[in-house]
């Protein structure tokens, strides 16, 4: 079932990029304009016919990307204001403004933990099974397991130190 | 030997992935069961922090969008730098894996056998709702069994049958039969009968206190009628029609299977009764007790009404479900479009089907339209 054009891989795996983005971001707006980003450059670098490593690439890059954008505060001022604001969700204005200030913590710790451990996360938790982890990042399988539970320990920490 | 870290974390997501001699050496040691215990809890925080809705995107849109910049910026627009290629991550065992995780939460939908099913099968809604989950979730979900006393659930059994007559006599049902079976399917199916049973869960409030204090917490106010207040799910039997796959040997710690695979199950509506509080009430207490994974609460409470709107589990690997109509019933796909796996339930005529493995979403509904 893999891709064998870009046509193809873009409708199989935009959305998936876009929710890759979503998990890193926490922001219900900016994800697509991470997965442009990356299918432009994934077009440009793999031309028409990107083959079958082209959809692991596009979810690392999704990963890295939204990464990116965090640690370079780009679009910083629109996005604050927007952390966490899905109205249906949250009618209280108090736990809104609670949520908004969760939600920039988690992402300023995902900004400040180790790449690596914070793309792990990133996989994992918008829907990379252990194997695809493992081809996304380049590492054994049986890795995975050991290097999830220090991302998740140390996101823990991290958010939970900065809340103190 | 104690399994390692890596071994007992993918164990929690992957339990299928497990090798049984790490299986047989956690289930009796207390060190691996606390060495459990907090990486659920750290899975469980991440979860919440991490969960979200899925972006709705429009991708013929996004689509044109991007042809748009493409046409205006022929080079030099910016780029991500920091990724780099990888090899290709759809490999046969994940497909496996990640098809039986879902093919094992569609059976959550129909076959009441522990903690997190009673609560997920708590009402009759006419229209269902995704929540994504972690196994850890439904580890911590599962956790409200120890709030009360649950009978019945013990007396179900999962029987294989010689054919499609015998399995159709077991269980009351006629077995569902595939005409249009994908591509390099095995023919032959397997049969088996899940059977049916009451599972009972009554509410005790000192029981309650207790599990609450263990999970680091004190229990909400408990609503008048709350104690003692039971609910009872009827479960008739199920037939199970496999393909690919011997569910027997699977669910005694057999191989993975190396082909497409995918069940058919079908069962008739579940029908529950309940004493004293109403949907709403037993939604906004459960969800208010010590364990529940935040985000996982949160999630449920935004579907709505819990007596119009069943929340679905289905697993953060494939964080997406849309309505779908099968031979003009209502029905729900879980799933994606790369193979990974997919499933799908619908109602017709008082039987609930569901059919989970790893198939595409186009081929699962293929097999779904083919199915009577």
């Amino acid at each position: 079932m893999r891709p064998t054009s870009f046509d193809r891989l873009f409708d199989e795996e935009y959305t998936r990029v876009a929710a890759i983005a979503r998990r890193v971001l926490g922001d219900p707006n900016a994800p697509e304009d991470v997965a442009q980003e990356v299918f432009l450059d994934l077009h440009r670098r793999f031309g028409d016919n990107p083959g079958a490593k082209a959809p692991a690439w596009a979810r690392t890059a999704a990963a890295h990307t939204a990464l990116n954008m965090i640690r370079s505060n780009r679009r910083r001022a629109g996005r604050e204001e927007r952390y966490a604001t899905e109205p249906r969700l949250i009618d209280d204005p108090l736990v809104a403004v609670e949520a908004a200030e969760t939600t920039r913590a988690v992402r300023e710790a995902l900004a400040r933990i180790p790449r690596r451990q914070a793309t792990l996360l990133a996989l994992r938790y918008s829907g990379l099974s252990y194997a695809e982890m493992a081809s996304a990042l380049g590492i054994g399988v049986n890795a995975v397991g050991t290097r999830l539970r220090r991302a998740e320990a140390r996101l823990r920490k991290e958010v939970g130190d900065a809340s103190v | 030997m104690h399994p390692s870290d890596g071994t007992l974390r993918r164990a929690l997501d992957e339990p299928i992935a497990t090798d049984a001699a790490s299986r047989d050496h956690v289930a009796t040691c207390a060190r691996c069961a606390g060495r459990i215990q907090r990486m659920s809890a750290d899975a469980g925080a991440v979860q919440a922090m991490l969960v979200s809705r899925d972006p709705v995107v429009d991708v013929a849109a996004a689509r044109a969008r991007l042809a748009r910049t493409e046409a205006a910026t022929p080079d030099g627009v910016s780029a991500p730098r920091s990724a780099r290629p990888v090899r290709s991550p759809n490999s046969r065992a994940s497909r496996v894996m990640a098809g039986f995780a879902v093919a094992s939460v569609a059976s959550v939908l129909l076959v009441a056998t522990g903690g997190a099913q009673d609560f997920l099968s708590l009402f009759q809604p006419s229209q269902v709702a995704t929540v994504p989950v972690t196994a850890a979730d439904v580890r911590s979900l599962a956790g409200l069994a120890s709030y009360g006393t649950v009978t019945g659930g013990s007396s179900i059994t999962f029987e294989p049958e010689a054919d499609a007559a015998a399995a159709a006599a077991a269980a009351g049902l006629g077995a569902p039969a595939v005409a249009d079976l994908p591509a390099g399917t095995p023919a032959t199916p397997r049969y088996a009968v899940v059977s049916g049973g009451v599972v009972t869960f009554t509410f005790d409030a000192a029981l309650a206190r207790t599990a609450a204090a263990r999970a680091g917490g004190v229990l909400p106010p408990m609503p008048a009628g709350l104690d003692g207040s039971t609910l009872s799910v009827s479960i008739a039997p199920a037939v199970v029609v496999s393909y690919g796959v011997d569910p027997t040997a699977l669910l005694h710690g057999g191989s993975v299977p190396t082909g497409e695979a995918f069940a058919v199950i079908a069962t008739r509506t579940p029908t529950v009764t309940s004493t004293g509080l109403t949907a709403r009430q037993l939604e906004d207490y459960l969800l208010s007790v010590p364990g529940i994974p935040p985000g996982v609460a949160s999630e449920i409470r935004a579907i709505g009404d819990p007596a119009q709107t069943i929340p679905v589990p289905i697993p953060v690997d494939l964080a997406s479900g849309s309505p779908v109509t099968i031979g003009g019933s209502r029905g729900l796909l879980i799933g994606d479009s790369t193979g990974v796996g997919s499933a799908v339930v619908w109602q017709h005529n008082g039987v609930v089907y569901a059919i989970a493995g790893t198939l595409t979403s186009t081929q699962v509904l293929a097999v779904a339209d083919s199915t009577h």
